[in-house]
């Protein structure tokens, strides 16, 4: 049985989603509308009708031709087509805007509206977990520290929270004009009272900022930071306790484990390794890099983020592609922090590149350099 | 207006656009969508909206972004001056300005966002470099571009009678949001392929000789290759074309210091220049 035009329509969009586009049901109808404006006489014109329709960013038109290519025309370009358990759709441009002419005439255009087709609507989302923002209550952090076995954890964990505190209340202290604020900023009053010939109509009035900044932490757990990845996965549980900072581990991979630190459980190292335990070896900082900043935190990367890398530094990616996965970060304005377990700054050639991008590198091998890193991050 | 008419008249309006982006621009008018350009500096992002409206004998609404543009630069302000002159006037008759009075439109000042959404005519709203604004602004226009709509508390909503056709540009210094993107056709514009550019040139310079255009274009295409810190646009190439013109040139000199000479036009930065010189010392030493 040929597959509906919709449909066809619809599997090309989940492909391109595949590919990490972010092609909704809003966009679908776009689509589909444009076909219907085109017309079959140009029905040629619609790849770069779609192109305007579902790229967003530069990376995205410059992959677009090729993808457009493998899905519509797989028998011209040979050997690259991606496998997917979808049945195979009409891959027929003409046709398919014929079809839906004639749709458009049969059924009502009721029914090109209501395209979300069964499983779209759930496909769009990319998945949004239950631990988007997980988090301890203060009081849940302070609790009870007995199944952290070694001493030494609790008290890192102590002097870790202080920190983290500390930071919370400088990221915090700024005030912001709030119509509902409760003191009055004379300044600003008085610069405004100046429209009005000195009569002070409009007073303004400030508030403290509301807003938390987003911390986000990245604990490299490979090989070659074996011994340092427990202690920095203390430091970042207190993080998360205070400033709700979200915290991922990574070597080849990135997962998230925010979760699993807010509860007190003596077995967070266990779960740690179990999710880390389908990883290969070696570490590939700019792939966890690029799967951090593109899917976890894609939208919450904004300037009053602030990343933590915790890692030495060894990367099996390419150096270039490090220092442009940081930069991209750097970009959507966020700052980045490396914190490394030496003394000195990583020497790696893979953070050769990256030297310029980071906002600062700062040693975590000791309590009292621990100590110092609210003043850095601030 | 279908897509060959709009090509046509955008090549009256002396733009030569890719295929791609007259479709892209047909279809923003088509299904009332902003478009959103980016690439490099002076690939002629700006020159689109002004051909758009030269095109579709609309007027060019144009706001300019920078970093602190805020809603009273953008979208509009209440003329103070002109209501304290009001109230000045009208202090010794008694109940004759009433609080209302002093806030119509006669008292308000249209910025270009408002002024493109006010407009009785269908316009064309350029809002250029917008990753230099804030994000907050990002986010209102996102609000205002959505509804096509404005509410101004002391007055209502105002609503686009016809709404504007949006052209957005950006330099990506900074990334725009997600949301943005999504509602925003998208086109990005590289630089031009060699025989484009040459169009383009003699489409803006049809008195320039061809031999001329084509060798300039020829120049300029092989300087963008080079590791420059400011890459020329098609701007450049059309200053330089029309420089090599004016000096009365039927073809690039063949003396590299006589085409030394004009570089200005090109590079403009020291370095580049340096650069670009050493290069040619280099090649006449050889040669």
């Amino acid at each position: 049985m040929a597959p509906r035009p919709l449909e066809s329509v619809a599997g090309f969009a989940a492909y391109l989603r595949g590919h990490g586009y972010k092609v909704g049901v809003p966009e679908q109808q776009a689509m589909l509308q444009a076909a219907l404006a085109l017309g079959v006489e140009r029905y040629d014109r619609l790849e770069a009708c779609w192109r305007a329709l579902v790229c967003g960013a530069a990376g995205e038109w410059r992959r677009y031709p090729e993808l457009f290519a493998l899905y519509w025309r797989p028998e011209r370009t040979k050997g690259r087509v991606r496998v997917s358990g979808e049945p195979r759709p009409r891959r027929d441009l003409r046709e398919l805007v014929v079809d839906l002419q004639r749709g458009l005439d049969a059924e009502a255009a009721a029914r090109a509206a209501g395209l979300g087709a069964p499983g779209e609507a759930a496909a769009e989302r990319p998945a949004e977990t239950g631990l988007a923002q997980g988090g301890a209550s203060r009081a849940e952090a302070r609790r009870d520290f007995r199944d952290w076995p070694p001493e030494d954890a609790a008290r890192l964990e102590r002097i870790v929270e202080a920190t983290a505190r500390r930071l919370r209340a400088r990221l915090t202290r700024r005030r912001r004009l709030d119509p509902r604020g409760g003191a009055l900023d004379l300044r600003r009053t008085l610069r405004r009272s100046l429209r009005t010939g000195g009569l002070p109509f409009e007073p303004a009035w400030i508030k403290r900022r509301r807003e938390r900044p987003r911390v986000f932490i990245l604990v490299d757990v490979s090989r070659s930071m074996e011994l340092y990845a427990r202690l920095f996965l203390h430091v970042a549980r207190a993080f998360a306790a205070v400033l709700r900072a979200r915290v991922f581990v990574f070597h080849t991979r990135l997962a998230e484990v925010t979760a699993w630190l807010a509860r007190p459980s003596g077995r967070v190292q266990e779960k740690i390794d179990a999710v880390t335990a389908g990883f290969g070896g070696g570490t590939r900082i700019a792939a966890s890099l690029a799967a951090f900043a593109g899917a976890h935190a894609r939208g919450s990367l904004s300037r009053s983020a602030r990343v933590l890398i915790m890692s030495d530094g060894y990367d099996s990616d390419d150096p270039r592609e490090l220092a442009e996965r940081l930069a991209a970060i750097r970009r959507r304005g966020a700052r980045i922090y490396w914190l490394h377990p030496s003394r000195e700054p990583p020497q790696s050639v893979a953070l050769a590149p990256a030297r310029g991008i980071v906002n600062a590198f700062a040693p975590v091998h000791d309590l009292e350099s621990l100590a110092r890193l609210a003043g850095l991050l601030e | 207006m279908d897509e060959a008419a709009l090509s046509e008249a955008l090549r009256a309006a002396r733009y030569v656009a890719e295929p791609g982006l007259v479709t892209t621009l047909w279809l923003a008018l088509e299904i009332g969508r902003p478009v959103l350009l980016e690439g490099d500096a002076g690939v002629g992002k700006t020159a689109v909206a002004a051909a758009l409206a030269q095109a579709l004998d609309r007027r060019l609404i144009r706001l300019q972004c920078y970093e602190g543009l805020d809603l009273q630069q953008a979208v509009y302000e209440w003329n103070y001056g002109r209501q304290l002159l009001a109230i000045r006037l009208h202090e010794h008759e008694a109940g004759a300005l009433a609080e209302r009075d002093l806030f119509a439109r006669d008292y308000l000042l249209e910025r270009p966002l408002l002024a493109a959404i006010a407009s009785d005519t269908p316009c064309v709203l350029l809002i250029d470099e917008l990753d230099r604004a804030d994000e907050a602004f990002e986010a209102y226009l996102l609000e205002a571009l959505s509804e096509y709509q404005i509410s101004i508390p002391e007055l209502g909503t105002v609503r686009a009678r016809t709404p504007p056709l949006v052209v957005l540009t950006s330099n990506a210094t900074r990334e725009l949001s997600d949301a943005l993107r999504r509602r925003c056709l998208y086109y990005f514009l590289d630089y031009p392929s060699l025989a484009r550019e040459i169009e383009i040139v003699r489409a803006t310079l049809p008195e320039a000789e061809a031999r001329l255009v084509a060798e300039a274009v020829a120049y300029v295409q092989r300087l963008r290759r080079e590791d420059l810190q400011k890459t020329p646009g098609i701007a450049e190439t059309l200053d330089w074309v029309r420089a090599l013109h004016r000096l009365g040139l039927q073809a690039l000199p063949d003396d590299p210091a006589a085409t030394l000479q004009t570089l200005s036009c090109l590079l403009k930065t020291r370095e580049d220049q340096a650069q670009i010189r050493a290069r040619h010392a280099l090649a006449g030493a050889a040669g």
